[in-house]
């Protein structure tokens, strides 16, 4: 069994969870059990995620490394319900996501699950409200509501007076914040970023991660983040490396959590 | 509203290509509108020549059965007015008896090609279910012959005459809101009356007035009576409608059939008006069992037998007009679909990221539907616009048109004079030539049309566009840009 384990420390991010309900320590978020994803290529087929069993804790800080095409993108797919596995089960918070219906899995993600993408993938037609508010659509919250928490949440990135920008009119950094604040105005519970620092110079990457950062202690998301860069992955509290559809996990610079639920 | 915006900006993105795909969909559209028109325009101008030959109000005429015609070898029916030269000079002969026709006028009012009804019969086909009123009439053709002086003596004498015909309705004047003179606006004087029915008065088209100079009060000479013209009528168009209108109880009197037996009580047109459009089939159906020997004409069946350039015109817009639009039509709305689809997969990163975030592929679809709706509805406007303009261009430069319909009047004459020496005989006609200004008028029908064109053009092309996005797993969608 591909099982990511290693040992904790019971150091836990600051911060509540969206219902504003305390974060609860020790409770899981994702069980992966077995989980394996085959694509069909041609007349082959090929394993991206092979027999993996993995957990990850309400609030905790995962970063998954790994070379292209190893299945770093597919697992954070599989955990954002943007597809589904070949075999084995994926829980997210008691909720069995392998099974659910589309429409539930739609309403799930636009609910608990926040995305950020290396392209930024904004709508280029959009503002940058437009395409934050976009993100609080599904959800059907009225507009006077939705235009408060736009504001609020381009705020919260820094952004407030960008609001009318499109996206051909700001920089990347500028993209990827609005990118986060799209992702974080529903309060999810997960934030999956697929290397979000990609396709950004240094300094703003710095900027980006630093407001993950922030955001994930003091929101206590659940956040998963693949990158290619070592260095922000040694920031996170655990280190998957996803090599040939197999994960092993390891250490990260931060306080890893509780080694009770290490094991799939 | 997020959607409008959405849907707004997106629009704008790619004004070019909308603005291309409603252009297809204005011209095929527009095509429709313009033949459409036309088409509207030439029913209505055979609806016109129709009515300014049977009047308006009438949805179905009965004629009777027409008398057989005489064969070069039968030589002339029994009763026809034939001259006849030879040395004693001309003599005009009827039924054994001959007199000398020289420097004599001598006129008949015949019936024409349509044989005799019993007027009986007028009332049982008002009487027939769903029939809401039937009228009956005389279709003749005063032939008026002057014989000169010197005609038919030795050695010849003058060249054979030519004979003046016109034609003249007798009008029931109970029913004057059926037949002919029903479409006639009286310019001068007074229509007929239920008072006039035995007088020896008539009604004078416009044109055979101003040709022979007549007005109210003045005479004109039917059958050889004199006749007091007491009002002058105009029909909706031009072209050759009846000369006179007399009353039929004085048509019967005067008129005589093919042998010259007297019409009275006799019609030789039934006009009839159905309850409803939809009893015209039905009410054809019981007149025809009623009076099996007579032809039974409805309004449609009648503009098949119409001739002349309103024919051709009818036959281009029906035909030619009708299947060039449909083929504009799949031309567009193949473009517009495939335009809708290359930009659906323009779009495969955005549609997927909006799944990311939680959209449903009903609301994107509904989001590309809504897209296409308004570039169909935005090309179906300028298609009604191209339409109008199309229908004015055919308005203004369009010929009259004009519609025939010819019957031999079932008269027979002889002369002398052939080149051969031996007689000349001819049967004159009656040719109703109708003139009418090609008019293409768009119509609410034409509009509401375009409507459901453009409606269904932007559909057409959304469900294109939105069947590629069902398919779309946002996880593909996410990993062909990644």
């Amino acid at each position: 069994m591909n099982t990511g384990g290693m040992e904790p420390d019971a150091t836990q991010p600051r911060g509540r969870k969206p219902d504003g309900t305390n974060r609860q320590e020790n409770t899981l978020m994702y069980q992966l059990t077995d989980v394996t994803k085959l694509y069909t290529k041609g007349r082959h087929t090929v394993p991206a995620v092979r027999d993996l069993s993995l957990v990850i804790r309400d609030g905790e800080w995962l970063a998954i490394q790994g070379r292209t095409g190893h299945g770093k993108s597919t697992l954070l797919n599989l955990l954002g319900m943007l597809d589904r596995p070949s075999s084995g089960t994926i829980d997210m918070d008691g909720k069995n996501l392998t099974r659910l219906p589309g429409r539930q899995a739609s309403r799930l993600r636009a609910k608990s699950i926040g995305f950020i993408f290396q392209t930024f993938n904004l709508v280029p037609t959009l503002s940058a409200a437009e395409n934050v508010e976009a993100a609080l659509i599904p959800l059907g919250v009225r507009a006077a509501e939705r235009r408060r928490r736009v504001a609020a949440a381009l705020d919260s990135v820094a952004l407030g007076d960008r609001a009318r920008h499109l996206p051909g009119e700001m920089s990347g950094g500028q993209q990827q914040r609005v990118a986060v604040a799209r992702a974080l105005i529903k309060e999810p519970t997960v934030l999956l970023a697929d290397e979000p620092t990609g396709n950004l110079d240094e300094d703003t990457r710095d900027e980006i991660i630093n407001l993950l950062e922030k955001l994930w202690r003091e929101r206590g998301l659940t956040l998963v983040l693949v990158t290619h860069d070592t260095a922000i992955a040694r920031r996170a509290q655990r280190v998957g490396v996803m090599s040939k559809g197999l994960l092993t996990i390891q250490a990260g610079d931060r306080p890893a959590p509780a080694s009770d639920l290490m094991t799939g | 509203m997020f959607f409008i915006t959405y849907l707004r900006r997106e629009l704008r993105r790619r004004m070019r290509q909308a603005v291309l795909i409603a252009l297809g969909l204005a011209l095929g559209i527009g095509l429709v509108v313009t033949v459409t028109a036309a088409s509207a325009g030439v029913k209505k101008a055979q609806a016109d020549v129709l009515k300014s030959l049977y009047g308006v109000g009438t949805d179905i005429t009965v004629t009777g059965k027409p008398p057989r015609a005489p064969t070069s070898a039968s030589g002339p029916p029994k009763g026809a007015t034939t001259f006849q030269v030879g040395p004693g000079g001309a003599k005009v002969c009827q039924n054994g008896k001959c007199e000398n026709a020289a420097g004599k006028t001598i006129a008949h009012l015949t019936p024409g090609n349509y044989g005799p009804i019993s007027q009986s019969k007028v009332a049982e086909v008002a009487g027939l279910k769903n029939v809401a009123a039937a009228a009956g009439g005389l279709v003749l053709t005063d032939t008026g012959v002057k014989i000169p002086k010197n005609f038919g003596g030795i050695g010849g004498g003058s060249a054979p005459p030519t004979p003046t015909q016109f034609n003249v309705d007798g009008v029931d004047t109970s029913h004057l809101s059926l037949g002919p003179l029903s479409a006639g606006k009286v310019t001068s004087g007074r229509s007929l009356t239920s008072a006039d029915a035995t007088s020896n008065v008539a009604v004078v088209d416009s044109g055979y007035a101003i040709t022979h100079k007549l007005k109210v009060g003045s005479k004109v000479s039917v059958a050889g009576h004199d006749f007091t013209v007491i009002g002058i009528v105009s029909q909706p168009q031009g072209g050759s409608p009846p000369a006179v209108y007399i009353p039929l109880a004085r048509a019967q009197a005067l008129a005589t059939g093919s042998t010259s037996k007297s019409l009275k009580n006799k019609v030789n047109a039934i006009y009839v008006t159905a309850a409803s459009a939809a009893d015209i089939s039905a009410v054809q159906s019981e007149i025809k069992h009623l009076l099996p020997a007579d032809t039974v004409t409805t309004a449609a069946s009648l503009a098949s037998q119409v001739t002349g350039s309103v024919s051709s015109t009818a036959k281009l817009a029906n035909d030619l007009g009708k299947w060039l639009s449909i083929l504009v039509l799949i031309a567009a709305f193949a473009v517009a679909s495939l335009l809708t689809m290359s930009a659906v997969g323009r779009r495969v990163r955005e549609f997927g990221t909006l799944k990311a975030l939680g959209w449903r592929s009903r609301r994107i679809i509904a989001q590309v539907i809504g897209e296409s709706l308004v570039i169909g509805i935005v090309g179906g406007a300028a298609g009604v616009v191209l339409g109008f303009a199309g229908a004015a261009i055919i308005t203004s430069v369009a010929p009259t048109l004009t519609g025939d319909l010819t019957s031999p009047t079932g008269q027979h004459i002889q002369a002398a004079g052939g080149s051969g020496g031996g007689p000349v005989s001819f049967s004159p006609t009656a040719s109703h030539t109708v003139a009418v200004p090609m008019s293409a008028s768009v119509t609410a029908g034409a509009i509401a049309l375009a409507v459901v064109l453009a409606l269904a053009g932007g559909l057409l092309a959304g469900s294109f566009g939105s069947w590629r996005i069902a398919r779309l797993r946002p996880a593909d969608a996410l990993a062909r840009v990644a």
